[in-house]
């Protein structure tokens, strides 16, 4: 389509911009030039397919700035809103059919186990799934390694606690290590970024996560035009196209900006929490200087930027 | 003739205003949105601009799910014991107390002092709650007031004569809009880690000094039931969001229970 559209010197934008799409560098190595040039296509483009004006930011990392991210999982109560959140604001897929809706936040829900000393000599625990906690003989702490699909119709429930996950924007990425193209990288102010138009959908990347961050649109994403955010960010929610990978930027076209991550602002009970790590009065400083905080998984040494806490 | 002319007119004029009546536009649906909790503040929704609404709402539980603008309807929030050197100007909040209904007539219909019991002021010597069958109707959540384990009733934070206000320590008549004042009384830490941006929430700009609106303390907990049996956290249980799509294949979300999630 773009070969004829370029021949017959179409009036399709899609079609052009697309063929235009083809032949530009790694957006690493664009220069300035070369990024407004792509910008403004990308502009059009949108804007003709979703009918309304879309603007497309390419601002650089903010100087002075490493964004720190913290939450606190006694807070949680496991409603799904910061999950629902993002994909309203990043243009996620939000299809109906198996496959065509992408979320990039999980909220695990763990069950509460029990603990006591009379059980220690018990045998190993039957019909209760995983272990993950306690010793090898009682499960204490969580019996469940997690469940996301629960839909109770109160939450939150008396026996259970809840864990959302996503990308950690580690600063060792080890996804960011595997990547063969090298369209995965970390910005100089925190987040792990994807260049989309050179992922190739190999999926390196997410067997290489250890966090499950990384999702891919094995279909032609769904976006209704009615429910498109039209600000988007190159390296951000801009509409993405089939067999890329995709995951949680922290909303750069809003941090970028200076407003919060859609997800923080949704939070009803205040759980999340962003900030400038290197900013003595941020909200996240004041946590980690506070609070008691740990990272996820930190034996793995990727030192994620997103930090656990609870009071 | 006359007579014929004059209903002649009369189906014109009639034919017209049903026909103007058909043609103009049918109106969208007005969507009102609760922002935290059902009972706390509420939007309606609206285009700031073509294609960009000033909040997005779930279509399951009638919850804010984005803001377009994180300070439509704010206003400053006036004296508060801010962090040192935060920006005078810049920490907002939405004003409740006209929202809520009953407010201006408490003061004026009720507890307005002068009421037979109330002049000269007499007030009960025991603090056990009284049940009050008229404030019962309106606020069922009283019928069991649970607030700090039972010992605090309801001249503990509403003024004696202002109704219309809450009160602080020295019996200062204190705002609606502005809770944590009063909370803060027994809450301090709670008091000092919302005011560092810990705990509870804000919503603006990230930078410490940046313009935030932020959310007191009645936007997210309610006062008057604060243990609830079926809950394991201080705040309400409320409806949660649409489960994420099962993987291909899947049925139901049994397979979670025996084998974990799938990874």
């Amino acid at each position: 389509m773009g070969v004829a559209a370029l021949m017959t010197q179409s009036d399709d934008v899609k079609a052009t911009v697309e063929w235009a799409e083809q032949f530009q560098g790694n957006y690493r190595l664009m220069t300035a030039a070369e990024k407004a040039e792509a910008r403004a296509r990308l502009e059009r483009r949108y804007s003709a397919q979703y009918s309304k004006k879309v603007t497309v930011d390419t601002s650089e990392a903010l100087p002075g700035v490493l964004m720190g991210y913290a939450l606190n999982i006694r807070k949680c109560i496991g409603c799904r809103r910061c999950v629902n959140a993002c994909v309203e604001e990043n243009n996620q897929s939000r299809g109906k059919n198996p496959g065509e809706r992408i979320e990039w936040i999980q909220v695990l829900r763990m069950e509460r186990g029990e603990f006591s000393k009379e059980k220690m000599n018990e045998g190993y625990p039957e019909g209760l799934g995983i272990q993950v906690g306690g010793n090898a003989y009682t499960p204490a702490g969580q019996v469940l390694e997690g469940q996301y699909h629960y839909e109770p119709a109160l939450v939150p429930e008396k026996d259970a606690t809840y864990m959302p996950i996503a990308c950690m924007q580690c600063e060792k990425p080890p996804c960011v290590k595997v990547c063969p193209v090298r369209t995965t990288y970390r910005e100089a102010d925190g987040p792990v970024v994807i260049d989309y138009n050179w992922c190739i959908g190999c999926r390196m990347c997410m067997g290489a996560c250890p966090y499950w961050a990384r999702r891919i649109n094995l279909t032609t994403p769904v976006l209704p035009k009615a429910e498109m955010n039209p600000v988007t960010h190159y390296l951000g929610n801009r509409p993405r196209m089939r067999g890329v990978v995709e995951k949680c930027h922290w909303c750069l076209q809003r941090t970028r900006q200076g407003r919060y991550p859609a997800c923080v602002e949704v939070c009803p009970v205040g759980a999340r929490k962003f900030g400038n790590l290197l900013d003595p009065q941020s909200e996240v400083s004041l946590i980690l200087a506070r609070k008691n905080v740990f990272r996820l998984k930190a034996e793995l040494n990727t030192f994620p930027k997103f930090f656990y806490f609870y009071d | 003739m006359k007579k014929l002319t004059f209903s002649a007119m009369l189906l014109a004029l009639w034919c017209g205003i049903i026909s103007s009546a058909f043609s103009q536009p049918t109106q969208p649906p007005e969507i009102t949105c609760f922002e935290s909790r059902k009972g706390a503040s509420e939007v309606v929704r609206r285009d700031l601009q073509p294609g960009w609404p000033n909040v997005k709402c779930s279509p399951k539980t009638g919850a804010v799910l984005w803001w377009g603008d994180p300070f439509d309807g704010t206003v400053p929030m006036g004296d508060m014991p801010t962090v040192e050197n935060f920006p005078t100007g810049k920490a907002v909040v939405k004003p409740r107390s006209e929202k809520i209904a009953l407010m201006p007539m408490c003061a004026v219909a009720c507890h307005n002092g002068v009421g037979p019991k109330f002049n000269p002021p007499k007030l009960p010597t025991s603090k056990m709650p009284t049940p009050i069958p008229t404030m019962a109707a309106m606020v069922p959540d009283l019928q069991n007031l649970q607030h700090g384990g039972g010992r605090i009733w309801c001249l503990d934070c509403h003024h004696t004569n202002q109704r219309n206000k809450l009160v602080d320590n020295f019996g200062n008549p204190v705002s609606f809009d502005q809770p944590q004042l009063l909370c803060g009384k027994c809450h301090g830490d709670k008091m000092r880690d919302w005011r560092d941006g810990i705990h509870g929430k804000r919503i603006g700009e990230w930078a410490s000094t940046g313009k935030k609106r932020w959310f007191t303390c009645t936007e997210c907990h309610n006062p008057h039931n604060v243990q609830d049996g079926a809950r394991n956290r201080g705040f309400p249980q409320i409806a949660p969001e649409v489960p994420p799509q099962l993987p291909w294949g899947m049925k139901d979300a049994k397979h979670e229970l025996r084998h974990g999630v799938s990874h």
